[in-house]
């Protein structure tokens, strides 16, 4: 007699076979979040980056609800493969309870398993991911091999959280369904009932505007930034759900009763079972397409960040180092660099600063008082900066800060305006032409940097001279053109910055943002290569679970006449839709999201985005190859 | 209706054998069979279980291939035909009607009758009336959009037969068709057929275990351990005076059970 225990065992090891690829996701989503957990505990890492342990925190929720969704999916695919398994238990006269310990025993054995070969594997491949991110952060640092107690033990606790779920899952799933369903769980469709034609066109509608309102709001997302963001991806989501719910359902359905019966082959095989899994397809698109969609936008974000951070760093510091009427300083710096073999590109910038008003041509009563930089433009030319001399009497205002703080704006109408400048009760105005992105000067110089033409600035500073707030500006500029030399030259420097709290020298600034950028990139793509890889597992399985299914259809087809091809166009058609479908909604989804998330960015966030959809295009299709490989093999199998 | 040329041949087996596993283990299913089926004929396979009548029935209907020994129907060699010749061949001449229907599940009735003819290029309208004249033979015109799941085993087989003749194919092969219907649904099936035979002129040949399904038939072959034992001809005999012709031969033959009248 064989106990509960040792039929367990012996299913277990025939289901390994079997369902080696639930068996495989148990182990890849245990073994990445071992991976994520030793690099959150890494020394290396905690003592690297400051801002580390927030986005850690934030990102292994992100990793523990993602594994959650991908696990119970799985799970619910695979009971309702084995459903004419646990129903004929019953039918043998075995309680459900007894069916509920089984599955359980087997459900626990199956995850230890898992468990055990996903610390060796993440403990294998977590020191390859250490190196991955210190290699981003650009930095150089000893890698150790140690093996992390603390993230075992977290992998543990996320082990038990699967099973705990997974188990409640089985147990409804037992106590719920009668033996009648469990036998005919594929002969029936899952919404018989057809759709309701006015409610569904309206809901159809609905959901489609809702999108689109979505899309709209993600136009103007900065104002009012909080609940416009909630409204945008509420409306999104829903719109999505139903999108696949209704929209889709409702289209197959028209379609299918305007073929009145000649639905054809290869309608036959792609969209009748797509329509009689409505809604278990509809669930799990919707999921996949929300999933694919956060995964592009933040990735695309993540890198648009670190692969910009060159440019908008440039963008706040010009100079790799810049001294400020502090000539004595600069030429004892000077004389370091040479000393340690430097190249370095010197200049000097002779700038004057007043105070004056920006007018604002949309409301005449602003004339609030500010410091005004002036700066000869053919001066800057002769430090390599790369503009042109304004014409005399106008100028151009350089404010890299200038979208951050909504003053970009092309429909504010701002430029071009006049500047006034006050001088014993006599008034001067200036034209200033336009605003740019970007500064000419190192962010910690005072004032609005104002480009004029050398003879202009002399102009005001004849004229301005003798006013309170009148300053002659001495700046020195140095540029090291050589990467190496400059980040020994930001060590030399350190000892004349280090009266200020925030560092202005170029390098260090550089360095800064790219650790961070780095870790956020690192990040994204860590949980967004879990995201992927478990959104295409979950259409793998859920597509082998309907092959299997359909095995009797094929051979029932051969007999009809039809041959491989002819049964493969359809089984292809059906993959477009449901990978290309969800895939095509995402990268629309992400666009947008992209769209209205950039106004945190200055650089350009297309090419990253780009670069970001084509490779998850790339990955993603490697599973809908798998999947129509593997349907090409049970089609064959079953018409031999 | 075509004009029908009575007693022309549709099929033509000739020395047909079947062995299974290799040497050692050999199991020499079919061991030589000859069988001539003319046109409009309803030709029934019986005899006891092992006999080898489905073996029989997959090899005459190009599922199986023969070991040894030729197939002809409508004079082409079935076993020189390539496979993609042969899936053509099926889709044209051959109908089938299974015991479990074999039915798609995702389909409507009448998508499932209009399956075979999906990749002919039979214009929608003739295809349309086909089907109508079919569905009103069969009687199943008013569950034209319903679903496998929610008609009876009887109104399953009744489509399956509509699948089986939508294309007018030379000849129709049904494997224990009534097995799984109650004795109503399994009679009211057997007159469809009987119908069908008579007034489209459709070939048919069966296999089955019960002698009443085979009074229906113009033909009985009996099969015993792979080989022909007898054959009982209907002619004008009532179709009670045949099934007890048939009782006889099985209580000689012997071996299979037999389900009463």
């Amino acid at each position: 007699m064989l106990t509960v225990f040792e039929l367990a065992l012996r299913s277990m090891r025939q289901n390994v076979k079997h369902y080696y690829l639930y068996f495989f996701a148990l182990i890849f989503s245990m073994s990445l979040y071992f991976v994520f957990a030793s690099l959150q505990h890494d020394q290396a890492v905690q003592n690297m980056t400051h801002t580390s342990v927030a986005f850690f925190q934030i990102a292994g929720v992100m990793l523990i609800v993602i594994v959650g969704i991908f696990t119970v999916s799985a799970n619910g695919i695979f009971l309702r493969r084995r459903s004419r398994e646990i129903g004929l238990y019953q039918l043998i006269g075995l309680s459900k309870g007894w069916v509920v310990r089984f599955l359980l025993i087997e459900n626990i054995l199956l995850g230890l398993g898992a468990l055990l070969v996903a610390i060796i594997c993440g403990a294998l491949v977590s020191r390859l991911f250490v190196l991955i991110l210190l290699n981003l952060l650009g930095l150089e640092g000893i890698v150790g091999i140690s093996f992390s107690v603390q993230a075992a033990f977290k992998t543990l606790m996320v082990y038990l959280l699967i099973i705990g779920v997974t188990s409640i899952q089985m147990m409804l799933m037992v106590y719920r369904s009668t033996l009648l369903n469990l036998f005919q769980a594929d002969k029936r469709p899952d919404l018989s009932a057809p759709p309701k034609a006015v409610a569904s066109a309206i809901f159809a509608l609905l959901g489609l505007t809702l999108i689109g309102y979505g899309y709209e709001l993600s136009g103007h997302i900065d104002k009012e930034l909080f609940p416009n963001a909630l409204l945008m991806l509420g409306s999104i989501i829903v719109g999505t759900y139903l999108l696949f719910h209704v929209t889709m359902r409702w289209c197959f359905y028209r379609f299918r009763k305007r073929k009145d019966g000649h639905l054809g082959l290869t309608n036959s095989l792609s969209i009748a079972p797509l329509m009689h899994h409505t809604k278990a397809n509809a669930n799990s698109l919707a999921l996949i397409t929300l999933l694919s969609a956060m995964t592009i936008t933040l990735i695309s974000m993540a890198y648009s960040f670190y692969y910009s951070v060159e440019q908008e760093t440039r963008r706040d510091l010009p100079y790799d180092f810049m001294f400020e009427n502090d000539q004595q300083e600069a030429l004892s710096f000077k004389m370091e660099l040479e000393k340690e073999g430097i190249d370095v590109n010197h200049h000097v910038v002779q700038a004057v600063l007043t105070t004056g008003i920006i007018l604002d041509p949309n409301d005449e009563s602003y004339r609030f008082e500010e410091s005004l930089l002036w700066l000869p433009a053919e001066h800057l030319k002769q430090t390599g900066a790369d503009l042109n001399v304004p014409p005399d009497g106008v100028a151009i205002l350089y404010n890299a800060g200038a979208s951050l703080a909504g003053d970009l704006d092309e429909h504010s109408k701002r430029y071009p305006t006049e500047i006034v400048l006050e001088q014993h009760g006599q008034t001067v105005m200036y034209t200033l032409r336009t605003l740019r992105e970007r500064n000419i000067m190192n962010l910690n110089a005072p004032g609005s940097q104002l480009l004029v033409s050398e003879a202009t600035m002399d102009k005001i500073a004849e004229q301005m001279a003798g006013t309170p707030d009148y300053k002659k500006i001495h700046f020195d500029t140095y540029q090291v053109p050589d990467k190496e030399e400059l980040a020994i030259a930001s060590s030399l420097y350190e000892k004349y910055d280090n009266d200020e709290p925030l560092k202005y020298d170029y390098y260090a600034q550089y360095k800064k943002v790219l650790e961070l950028t780095g870790l956020l990139i690192f990040i994204a793509a860590f949980l967004g290569l879990v995201f992927l890889i478990s959104t295409g597992s979950i259409l793998y399985f859920k597509q082998m679970t309907e092959a299997e299914q359909e095995k009797q259809s094929f051979k029932t087809l051969r007999q009809l006449g039809f041959d491989v091809d002819m049964i493969m166009k359809g089984i292809i058609r059906k993959q477009i839709i449901v990978f290309l479908l969800p895939l095509s909604i995402a990268i629309l989804h992400s666009i947008f999201a992209i769209k209205a998330a950039s106004f945190m960015i200055r650089s350009d966030t297309m090419l990253p985005a780009f670069i970001v959809i084509a490779i998850y295009t790339v990955i993603y299709f490697v599973f809908a190859l798998f999947t129509i490989g593997y349907y090409r093999n049970i089609v064959k199998k079953a018409m031999s | 209706m075509d004009q029908l040329n009575v007693g022309e041949t549709v099929l033509q087996a000739r020395n047909i054998h079947k062995t299974y596993g290799t040497k050692g283990n050999a199991q020499h299913v079919l061991k030589g069979i000859d069988l001539r089926v003319t046109r409009s004929e309803f030709v029934g396979i019986m005899g006891p279980s092992g006999s080898g009548k489905t073996t029989l029935l997959n090899v005459l209907a190009t599922i199986d291939h023969t070991t040894d020994g030729t197939v002809l129907i409508d004079d082409a060699d079935i076993s020189k035909l390539s496979n993609t010749a042969l899936s053509t061949f099926r889709r044209n001449k051959l109908g089938f009607i299974f015991q479990d229907y074999n039915l798609l599940d995702t389909l409507t009735v009448k998508e499932n009758i209009l399956l075979p003819i999906s990749l002919s290029k039979m214009s929608k309208r003739k295809a349309e009336s086909q089907f109508t004249d079919i569905a009103n033979v069969l009687d199943i015109k008013a569950l034209s959009h319903k679903y496998p799941h929610e008609i009876s085993g009887g109104q399953k087989q009744r489509t399956a037969a509509g699948r089986a003749l939508i294309h007018q194919p030379s000849i129709v092969f049904a494997d224990e068709p009534t097995g799984a219907l109650d004795s109503k649904s399994a009679s009211s099936l057997l007159d469809v057929m009987e119908k069908v035979n008579q007034q489209r002129g459709v070939t048919v040949v069966m296999v089955t275990h019960d002698p009443v399904a085979s009074s229906y038939c113009s033909r009985v072959v009996f099969l015993k351990d792979g080989k022909i034992y007898s054959e009982l001809y209907r002619g004008d005999k009532t179709r009670h005076a045949f099934f007890n012709e048939i009782m006889d031969v099985q209580a000689v033959l012997g071996g299979d059970h037999v389900d009463g009248f």
